[in-house]
């Protein structure tokens, strides 16, 4: 379907333009009046003029065109008016189509400080989308229907903020309300959003049909991560709106990690990278501090090289340092944020920051069996302690105090079940807690590994493929346990975290199986140990990305479940009563601490800490670019949003008024 | 410049020192009615010899050549040139088209009509003026001498440039009143919007040597260096006739092209008739008119 020809005509303006109407139309109508007025004179004869005007009048549309400069102002003016009216659509980005999708880019590098009074490119965006807004709906003597318009904000995903509206006051606001988020910039999630409101499903055709192809106002500095795997449909259009400067240069930090020092456990180690996009080198101060607490800087800056175009791809590649800071001491757990000294136009990505857990001098308690092979492990790390328990002693030693299990930072039960699991953290081996979310219903022979959760901590370096096992128990996981390893023949290894309980359960007897003779073993041993340990909450300690979900096991019955967002104001979140709370999209990078009440009046507030850092190397690169390649199409940008442009006709208008003026003038002296 | 009140103002006594030299020129030898001062193409009785032929039968004898029939013992006759007078006609435009331009044109001829009739009442010629421009001519014929001369001034300080046409009647006039054979002097602007052609017919065919003297104002020769700009209302001083012009280089440029193509049709016509044309500008000096101009011309000598 062709879109119905719209010649818009926006007053932007009405009070001035009313007012250089009123200034100008009546002296040049009275400057014509004037022009018009002839002054009688009595001559000799008149023969000869009433001649030369009829041969001029005669002769005109025949004689041979001769260059004369008032025929040349006239043309002009006259191609003024013309282009005036014509409105040209293609390079005033106007708008031809009946439905037209705002699509304001919201993700990190839009926050760079590069736009008129230091305002930031999202802020520059919202005012241009707005001003395009108006002047689609503004109306005008040459205006025809103005399109419905809908508003999405997107980063690493789209956000419909506003469907299909003819109310432009609804769209601006929507509009005005788009928050700026640290996330990487992924368009094609937005544009079939979009396409689900432009395509009519028919029950009797089995393809879609899109029944009016939208076009697409792209509000962006161009950096999108997708853009190659992104194709605009037949019929689809799209103005690319530059915003921002494609000179502004940015340097961030690219990474950050942080590691405890197996030797000195007290002290942490920190690595970082810093990535410069600049056409220049970059040089800074890093500061490290710990708990907002400056603890290091660089002795000296650190020099960053300039981006350069990379030979084989031809692609721009940052410049990178890597930094490697003197060994900090740090006895506890807490915040570890890097910081470069000096601030660019872009802010989030000049800091960075990991969770780094307190330092793991475990006490560790084997009750029951205490087979060989897991005494000699832990024998093989370095424990606060190791105490061994006969079942019967551990029996009576929690029913003597229950909370007797919160001494040990992790029990191993081997080959036994005690009484009660109310709290602590355990790993288990091979006799199902019954009394904690497991049903057993009896043994299975010959299992081998069916499936395997490999992202999940426990399972880092843990290989087991070669697995056999000579028999295990066949349980049925609770609706809190979440299984990892799965056997032909049922749950095989599952964790459960109620907070105040947590327990890594492997249903089988290491001793009846293969698996102590592989490397995997000791690994799985490791991790298990230090997973419970911390609680259960892994997560923590690895920095989210903008745009992630946080998310954290709560302990039953914990009660005032917040969330302190990185400016400082606290969120309530719902769901106290679950086994676990998550949070999120985390939109802007910086610490979220979540913290909670166990139960009331029993202990104090637990505080969990999330790290949230902008990734320099998909949102560092800040100059603007100049056009954006989709996978088939290129489209070049317009700068300032089209909103200059598509407000030329006053200029045309006035342009044409002064050739008049001009025309007018010479007439008056030539005559 | 004030219009003309006295005969001085017609002609002062400087410039009559200086015509008093010239003749008028005829390129035709006419018979007048009184034995004149030029010669004229009849055989006569002057002294001046011009041919001879046989002698016949009741010839006077006085003119034979006795010399000759001594010799060859014929009879010839000799033949001598008659002097005869000069007839000289001054036909001036009084038509309300004259009545324009700085200086003025009906002054001007005037004034050039006051200067040819004293050349040609010093040269003992008969000069007869005669103005023209309604159906209505006036005249003054039969003058001979010095003496007329205040005479001819007052006569032409009399006229008034307020007719209307009457080109063609004036001249049929002329060429019928009987004013003998002479030099016709014709001053006007010849903007006739009846035409010119049909007057000129008349007295081409007469016998005369007609001088068409076109006066034009320096105004209607460059209308653009004299003021004229702007949207104008032109009106006809003679007809009332109203024509716009906006005047735009392009209508001044051809304007100058219709005059000039006027012109060009004039005299064109009067070569054809054996006609003088001479345009004569209104700014021009009348001493170097006379002077210079219709010395070359061959009207004076």
């Amino acid at each position: 379907m062709t879109p119905p020809l719209i010649l818009s005509i926006a007053w932007l303006t009405p009070f001035a333009a009313s007012i250089v109407a009123l200034s100008t139309i009546p002296p040049l109508i009275a400057l014509y009046f004037l022009r018009l007025r002839r002054a009688r004179r009595v001559i000799s004869s008149t023969m000869l003029w009433t001649r030369a005007t009829q041969d001029l009048r005669a002769n005109a549309p025949f004689q041979r065109l001769r260059f004369s400069i008032l025929l040349l102002l006239q043309l002009l003016a006259l191609a003024l008016v013309i282009l005036a009216i014509a409105q040209p659509q293609v390079d005033l980005g106007e708008s031809q189509a009946a439905r037209v999708v705002f699509l304001i880019d919201r993700s990190g590098s839009m926050s760079t400080l590069d736009g008129i009074d230091g305002a930031t490119r999202l802020a520059e965006a919202k005012r241009l989308a707005a001003d395009r807004l108006r002047a689609l709906h503004g109306g005008g003597l040459f205006s025809g229907p103005a399109p419905a318009v809908m508003v999405i904000a997107f980063a690493k995903d789209g956000q419909l903020l506003c469907p299909f509206t003819d109310n432009v006051a609804q769209a601006i606001a929507a509009v005005e309300g788009i928050e700026p988020t640290d996330e990487t910039t992924s368009l094609l999630d937005s544009l079939e959003l979009a396409r689900a409101f432009t395509t009519v499903t028919d029950p009797d055709n089995a393809s879609p049909v899109v029944a009016d192809p939208p076009a697409y106002e792209l509000f962006s500095d161009g950096r999108i991560s997708d853009l190659n795997r992104t194709v605009l449909r037949a019929g689809e259009k799209l103005v690319y709106h530059r915003i921002g400067k494609s000179t502004t240069p940015n340097a961030g930090i690219g990474a950050l990690a942080a590691a405890r020092n197996p030797d000195r456990p007290d002290e942490v180690q920190i690595f970082a990278r810093v990535v410069n996009w600049g056409s220049t080198a970059y040089s800074s101060d890093l500061e490290v501090r710990v708990d907002d607490r400056l603890r290091a800087v660089t002795p000296k800056p650190i020099d960053v090289p300039a981006s350069a175009i990379d030979a084989r791809g031809g692609i721009q590649v940052a410049g990178e340092t890597q930094v490697v800071f003197p060994s900090l001491s740090m006895p506890t757990g807490g915040v570890i944020e890097v910081r470069l000294a000096q601030n660019d136009a872009l802010v989030a990505d000049d800091r960075a920051a990991v969770i780094a857990a307190p330092p793991e001098a475990l006490r560790v308690a084997v009750v029951g069996r205490g087979a060989f092979v897991i005494r000699s492990l832990l024998e093989g790390m370095s424990l606060a302690s190791l105490e061994l328990f006969a079942l019967a002693d551990w029996n009576a030693k929690v029913r003597a105090d229950p909370a007797s299990p919160d001494a040990f930072d992790v029990i191993v039960i081997d080959d036994a079940m005690p009484d009660a699991l109310t709290r602590g953290r355990y790993l288990i081996f091979n006799a199902p807690p019954a009394s904690a979310g497991v049903s057993p219903y009896g043994t299975k022979e010959s299992a081998i590994v069916r499936s395997v959760r490999d992202e999940h901590p426990l399972l880092q370096y843990v290989n087991l493929d070669d697995l056999f096992i000579g028999s295990m128990q066949a349980v049925a996981a609770g609706g809190d346990i979440e299984v990892i390893v799965e056997a032909s023949e049922g749950p095989l290894i599952m964790t459960m975290n109620r907070g105040s309980l947590t327990y890594v359960y492997v249903a089988f007897d290491p001793m009846e199986s293969d698996w102590p003779f592989q490397r995997g073993f000791v690994n799985f041993f490791a991790n298990a140990v230090t997973w419970l340990a911390a609680g259960g909450n892994s997560v923590a300690d690895e920095p989210l990305a903008p745009g992630d979900v946080a998310k954290a096991r709560l302990p039953r019955g914990a009660q005032g479940a917040m969330v302190r967002l990185p400016g400082g104001e606290e969120v309530a979140l719902p769901g106290a009563d679950a086994s676990s709370i998550s949070y999120g999209p985390l939109r802007l990078s910086g610490i979220y601490r979540m913290h909670w009440t166990e139960s009331k009046g029993q202990l104090g507030p637990t505080q969990l800490a999330f790290a949230v850092n902008m990734n320099s190397r998909a949102e560092g690169r800040t100059e603007t670019a100049q056009e954006i390649n989709f996978a088939t199409e290129r489209v070049a940008g317009v700068q300032g949003g089209g909103l200059t442009e598509s407000a030329l006709w006053p200029w045309l208008l006035l342009g044409a008024l002064a050739v008049l003026c001009a025309e007018w003038w010479v007439w008056l002296r030539r005559v | 410049m004030s219009r003309l009140e006295r005969v001085d103002d017609l002609i002062d006594s400087r410039l009559m020192a200086r015509l008093d030299s010239l003749d008028v020129v005829s390129r035709k030898i006419f018979t007048g009615k009184i034995q004149g001062e030029r010669r004229s193409r009849r055989r006569g009785q002057s002294v001046e010899f011009a041919d001879f032929r046989n002698y016949s039968h009741g010839d006077d004898l006085r003119f034979v050549d006795w010399n000759i029939y001594a010799r060859l013992d014929r009879l010839f006759l000799k033949l001598f040139l008659e002097e005869e007078d000069l007839s000289m006609v001054i036909a001036v435009d009084q038509s309300l088209s004259m009545e324009g331009g700085d200086p003025n044109k009906f002054d001007y001829a005037r004034r050039l009509a006051m200067a040819l009739g004293y050349i040609g009442l010093v040269n003992n010629n008969r000069v007869s003026l005669f103005g023209f421009g309604s159906s209505r001519i006036e005249r003054l014929t039969g003058m001979r001498g010095r003496r007329r001369t205040r005479e001819m001034g007052r006569w032409l300080l009399d006229r008034n440039a307020d007719g209307v046409g009457g080109f063609t009647d004036g001249m049929r006039t002329i060429a019928l009143g009987g004013q003998g054979r002479g030099v016709l002097l014709v001053l006007s602007d010849f903007l006739f919007p009846d035409g010119y052609d049909k007057g000129l017919a008349y007295v081409a065919g007469r016998g005369f040597d007609v001088f068409a003297l076109q006066v034009l104002a320096p105004e209607e020769t460059d209308p653009a260096r004299h003021g004229l700009a702007g949207d104008l209302r032109l009106i006809d001083s003679e007809t009332g006739r109203e024509t716009e012009v906006t005047a735009s280089t392009a209508v001044l440029a051809q304007y100058k092209r219709s005059l000039e193509t006027y012109v060009a049709g004039l005299r064109e016509f009067c070569v054809r008739r054996s006609i003088t044309h001479q345009l004569v500008e209104t700014s021009l000096n009348l001493d170097t008119l006379l002077l210079d101009y219709l010395r070359r011309r061959g009207l004076l000598q």
